[in-house]
């Protein structure tokens, strides 16, 4: 109940400003944002519902998201066991971090023009979904879900207490074992913190890649779309859906975590 | 013919300051096939040191350490050893902790939770099968990590003070419990300890180890009937006799502070 207290506060300021600018271009009233919310099937501006973008935006997200996952997690299981690989990609890595993954969009954008994964099978005019999954905005999302995925993975590895891999090995582990049932397993709470920040990261920076020109659907695209017709309230509206979305895919992979690592939790 | 021969062993490594450090020199003991032997000494003797390289986690600077005629290059998995902290695999519950090393075997999950069944019966922790080590105590974690080391079926069981993080209460009844298996598995044991009371109702024989270098100082057959009564005269009378010995090495290394009991 107390969690509702600044939401309803936050809700009546922004309802008094309303009233007082008067002005649904500027700042609309919250029954209008609220009756765009309660139809998410209905068409906007031409360019689909919301529905339909959430869907595009978060099908490039769990595309670019898992490649992500599945590069960062291998790789850093290699990185965090493995002298030879921590000192062949840790330079590279470290210069890569703090490069922000938004920087990397006009890049991709040049790079990869908007060519789709339609394309790729040589469908370039099609409906379905793959036509809207930009390489470029594939890129990105992967990129901006390596990194977290990746560090967490190492720092996983290199957090295995020394105890637990000298009992597997004197248990008759070989170094194959060692891997699957003691470091994957005692690192396993590590890499899916990094999923959840990865997926966070990835979300964020899909907006902002759909924001740019040459994009043609997903949730980013038609908050800035509705801004240029001055529709204030799907823009706002589009805004709530992109926190909502982003906290629900977080606590997907919360919920999967907390499952897969009590262990963790109980050992504090 | 002993079973276990650590002859003339000698081990340094390298300290913070990059100098030289002798954990062991000279350090030369024997132990028969199903002994059950006790090591006491100050603390940093060497005595996990020395565990370490019977269990070949580490290799000796010089010497050689012989288990069963062959001498111990890289890790010996005829041995198992159970440390002081306790190292179940958190993620693992009671019986696959059991397990893992009859899985390492490959041996099919039906047969190999049939034998773990056996060793946590052994260890008294039926009906905690499927309990995770951080729902046990410290006393059942020690139990638990005993019964995963016996099912590797070992030829020589070390334990490094498993029991020294317990209550005292539940240190003897673990000591009573281990002794039990000690006699019905027929185990070679070499057990490592602080505590002079625990080493005298465990072991047939006592190595009592010098520290700086860490060597045998001193060495006591305990010839005590079994079960051994903590307050009979000749208990008494072997536990002064060590302690005296303790105390002599600690004041020839004039470092005080530290007691035995």
């Amino acid at each position: 109940m107390l969690g509702l207290v600044i939401p309803i506060i936050i809700i009546a300021v922004w309802e008094f400003f309303a009233i007082q600018a008067n002005n649904p271009a500027l700042l609309p009233r919250v029954g209008d944002v609220i009756s765009r919310l309660v139809h998410p099937f209905t068409d906007l501006l031409d360019t689909g519902s919301f529905v339909r973008h959430i869907i595009v935006s978060a099908s490039r997200v769990v595309l670019g998201f898992i490649l992500a996952a599945v590069i960062g997690i291998p790789l850093g299981l290699l990185v965090g066991r493995y002298l030879l690989f921590h000192r062949l990609f840790s330079p590279v890595i470290e210069l890569l971090r703090p490069l922000c993954p938004i920087a990397w969009i006009p890049f991709a954008m040049a790079i990869f023009k908007t060519y789709t994964i339609a394309d790729i099978f040589g469908a370039h005019y099609t409906t379905n979904i793959f036509g809207h999954i930009q390489l470029g905005m594939l890129f990105v999302i992967f990129y901006g879900g390596f990194f977290p995925i990746f560090l967490n993975t190492v720092h996983g590895v290199k957090s295995v207490k020394h105890l637990y891999i000298e009992s597997a090995l004197l248990l008759g582990a070989d170094q194959n074992r060692l891997f699957r049932k003691v470091i994957f397993p005692s690192s396993l709470p590590s890499i899916l913190t990094g999923l959840r920040v990865g997926l966070g990261i990835s979300w964020m920076v899909i907006i902002a890649a759909e924001m740019l020109p040459g994009s043609d659907a997903g949730i980013g695209y038609l908050i800035m779309f509705s801004y240029e017709l001055a529709e204030m309230d799907i823009l706002i509206a589009s805004m709530i859906l992109i926190g909502a979305v982003g906290a629900l895919l977080s606590y997907g992979v919360k919920v999967i975590a907390d499952r897969t690592s009590v262990w963790q939790a109980k050992e504090r | 013919m002993s079973f276990l021969r650590v002859s003339n062993v000698k081990k340094t490594y390298l300290g913070e300051r990059k100098e030289k450090v002798i954990a062991l020199s000279k350090m030369s003991f024997d132990c028969r096939d199903g002994e059950f032997l006790c090591i006491v000494g100050p603390t940093g003797c060497g005595k996990t040191t020395l565990l370490r390289l019977i269990a070949g986690l580490e290799q000796p600077t010089s010497g050689n350490i012989m288990l069963a005629d062959t001498t111990i290059q890289g890790l010996n998995r005829e041995t198992t050893l159970v440390f002081q902290q306790y190292s179940l695999f958190p993620w693992l519950n009671v019986i696959d902790n059991v397990c893992f090393s009859l899985e390492m075997k490959k041996i099919p999950k039906k047969s190999r939770y049939k034998k773990a069944k056996k060793f946590i019966e052994l260890v008294g922790l039926t009906g905690f099968e499927k309990s995770f080590p951080y729902e046990l105590s410290g006393g059942m974690q020690q139990r638990v990590a005993i019964a995963r080391a016996l099912a590797h079926n070992p030829k020589l069981l070390l334990l490094d003070e498993p029991f020294g993080a317990l209550d005292e209460r539940t240190r003897h009844r673990l000591q009573a419990e281990l002794l039990a298996v000690w006699q019905k598995e027929k185990k070679t044991v070499v057990f490592v300890t602080h505590n002079i009371d625990e080493a005298i109702f465990m072991a047939n024989r006592i190595l009592i180890m010098r520290d700086r270098p860490g060597c045998i100082d001193d060495e006591i057959k305990v010839d005590l009937a079994r079960p051994r009564d903590r307050r009979s005269q000749g208990f008494l009378k072997m536990h002064i006799k060590i302690r005296e010995i303790l105390e002599k090495i600690l004041t020839a290394n004039n470092q005080g502070g530290e007691t035995y009991h």
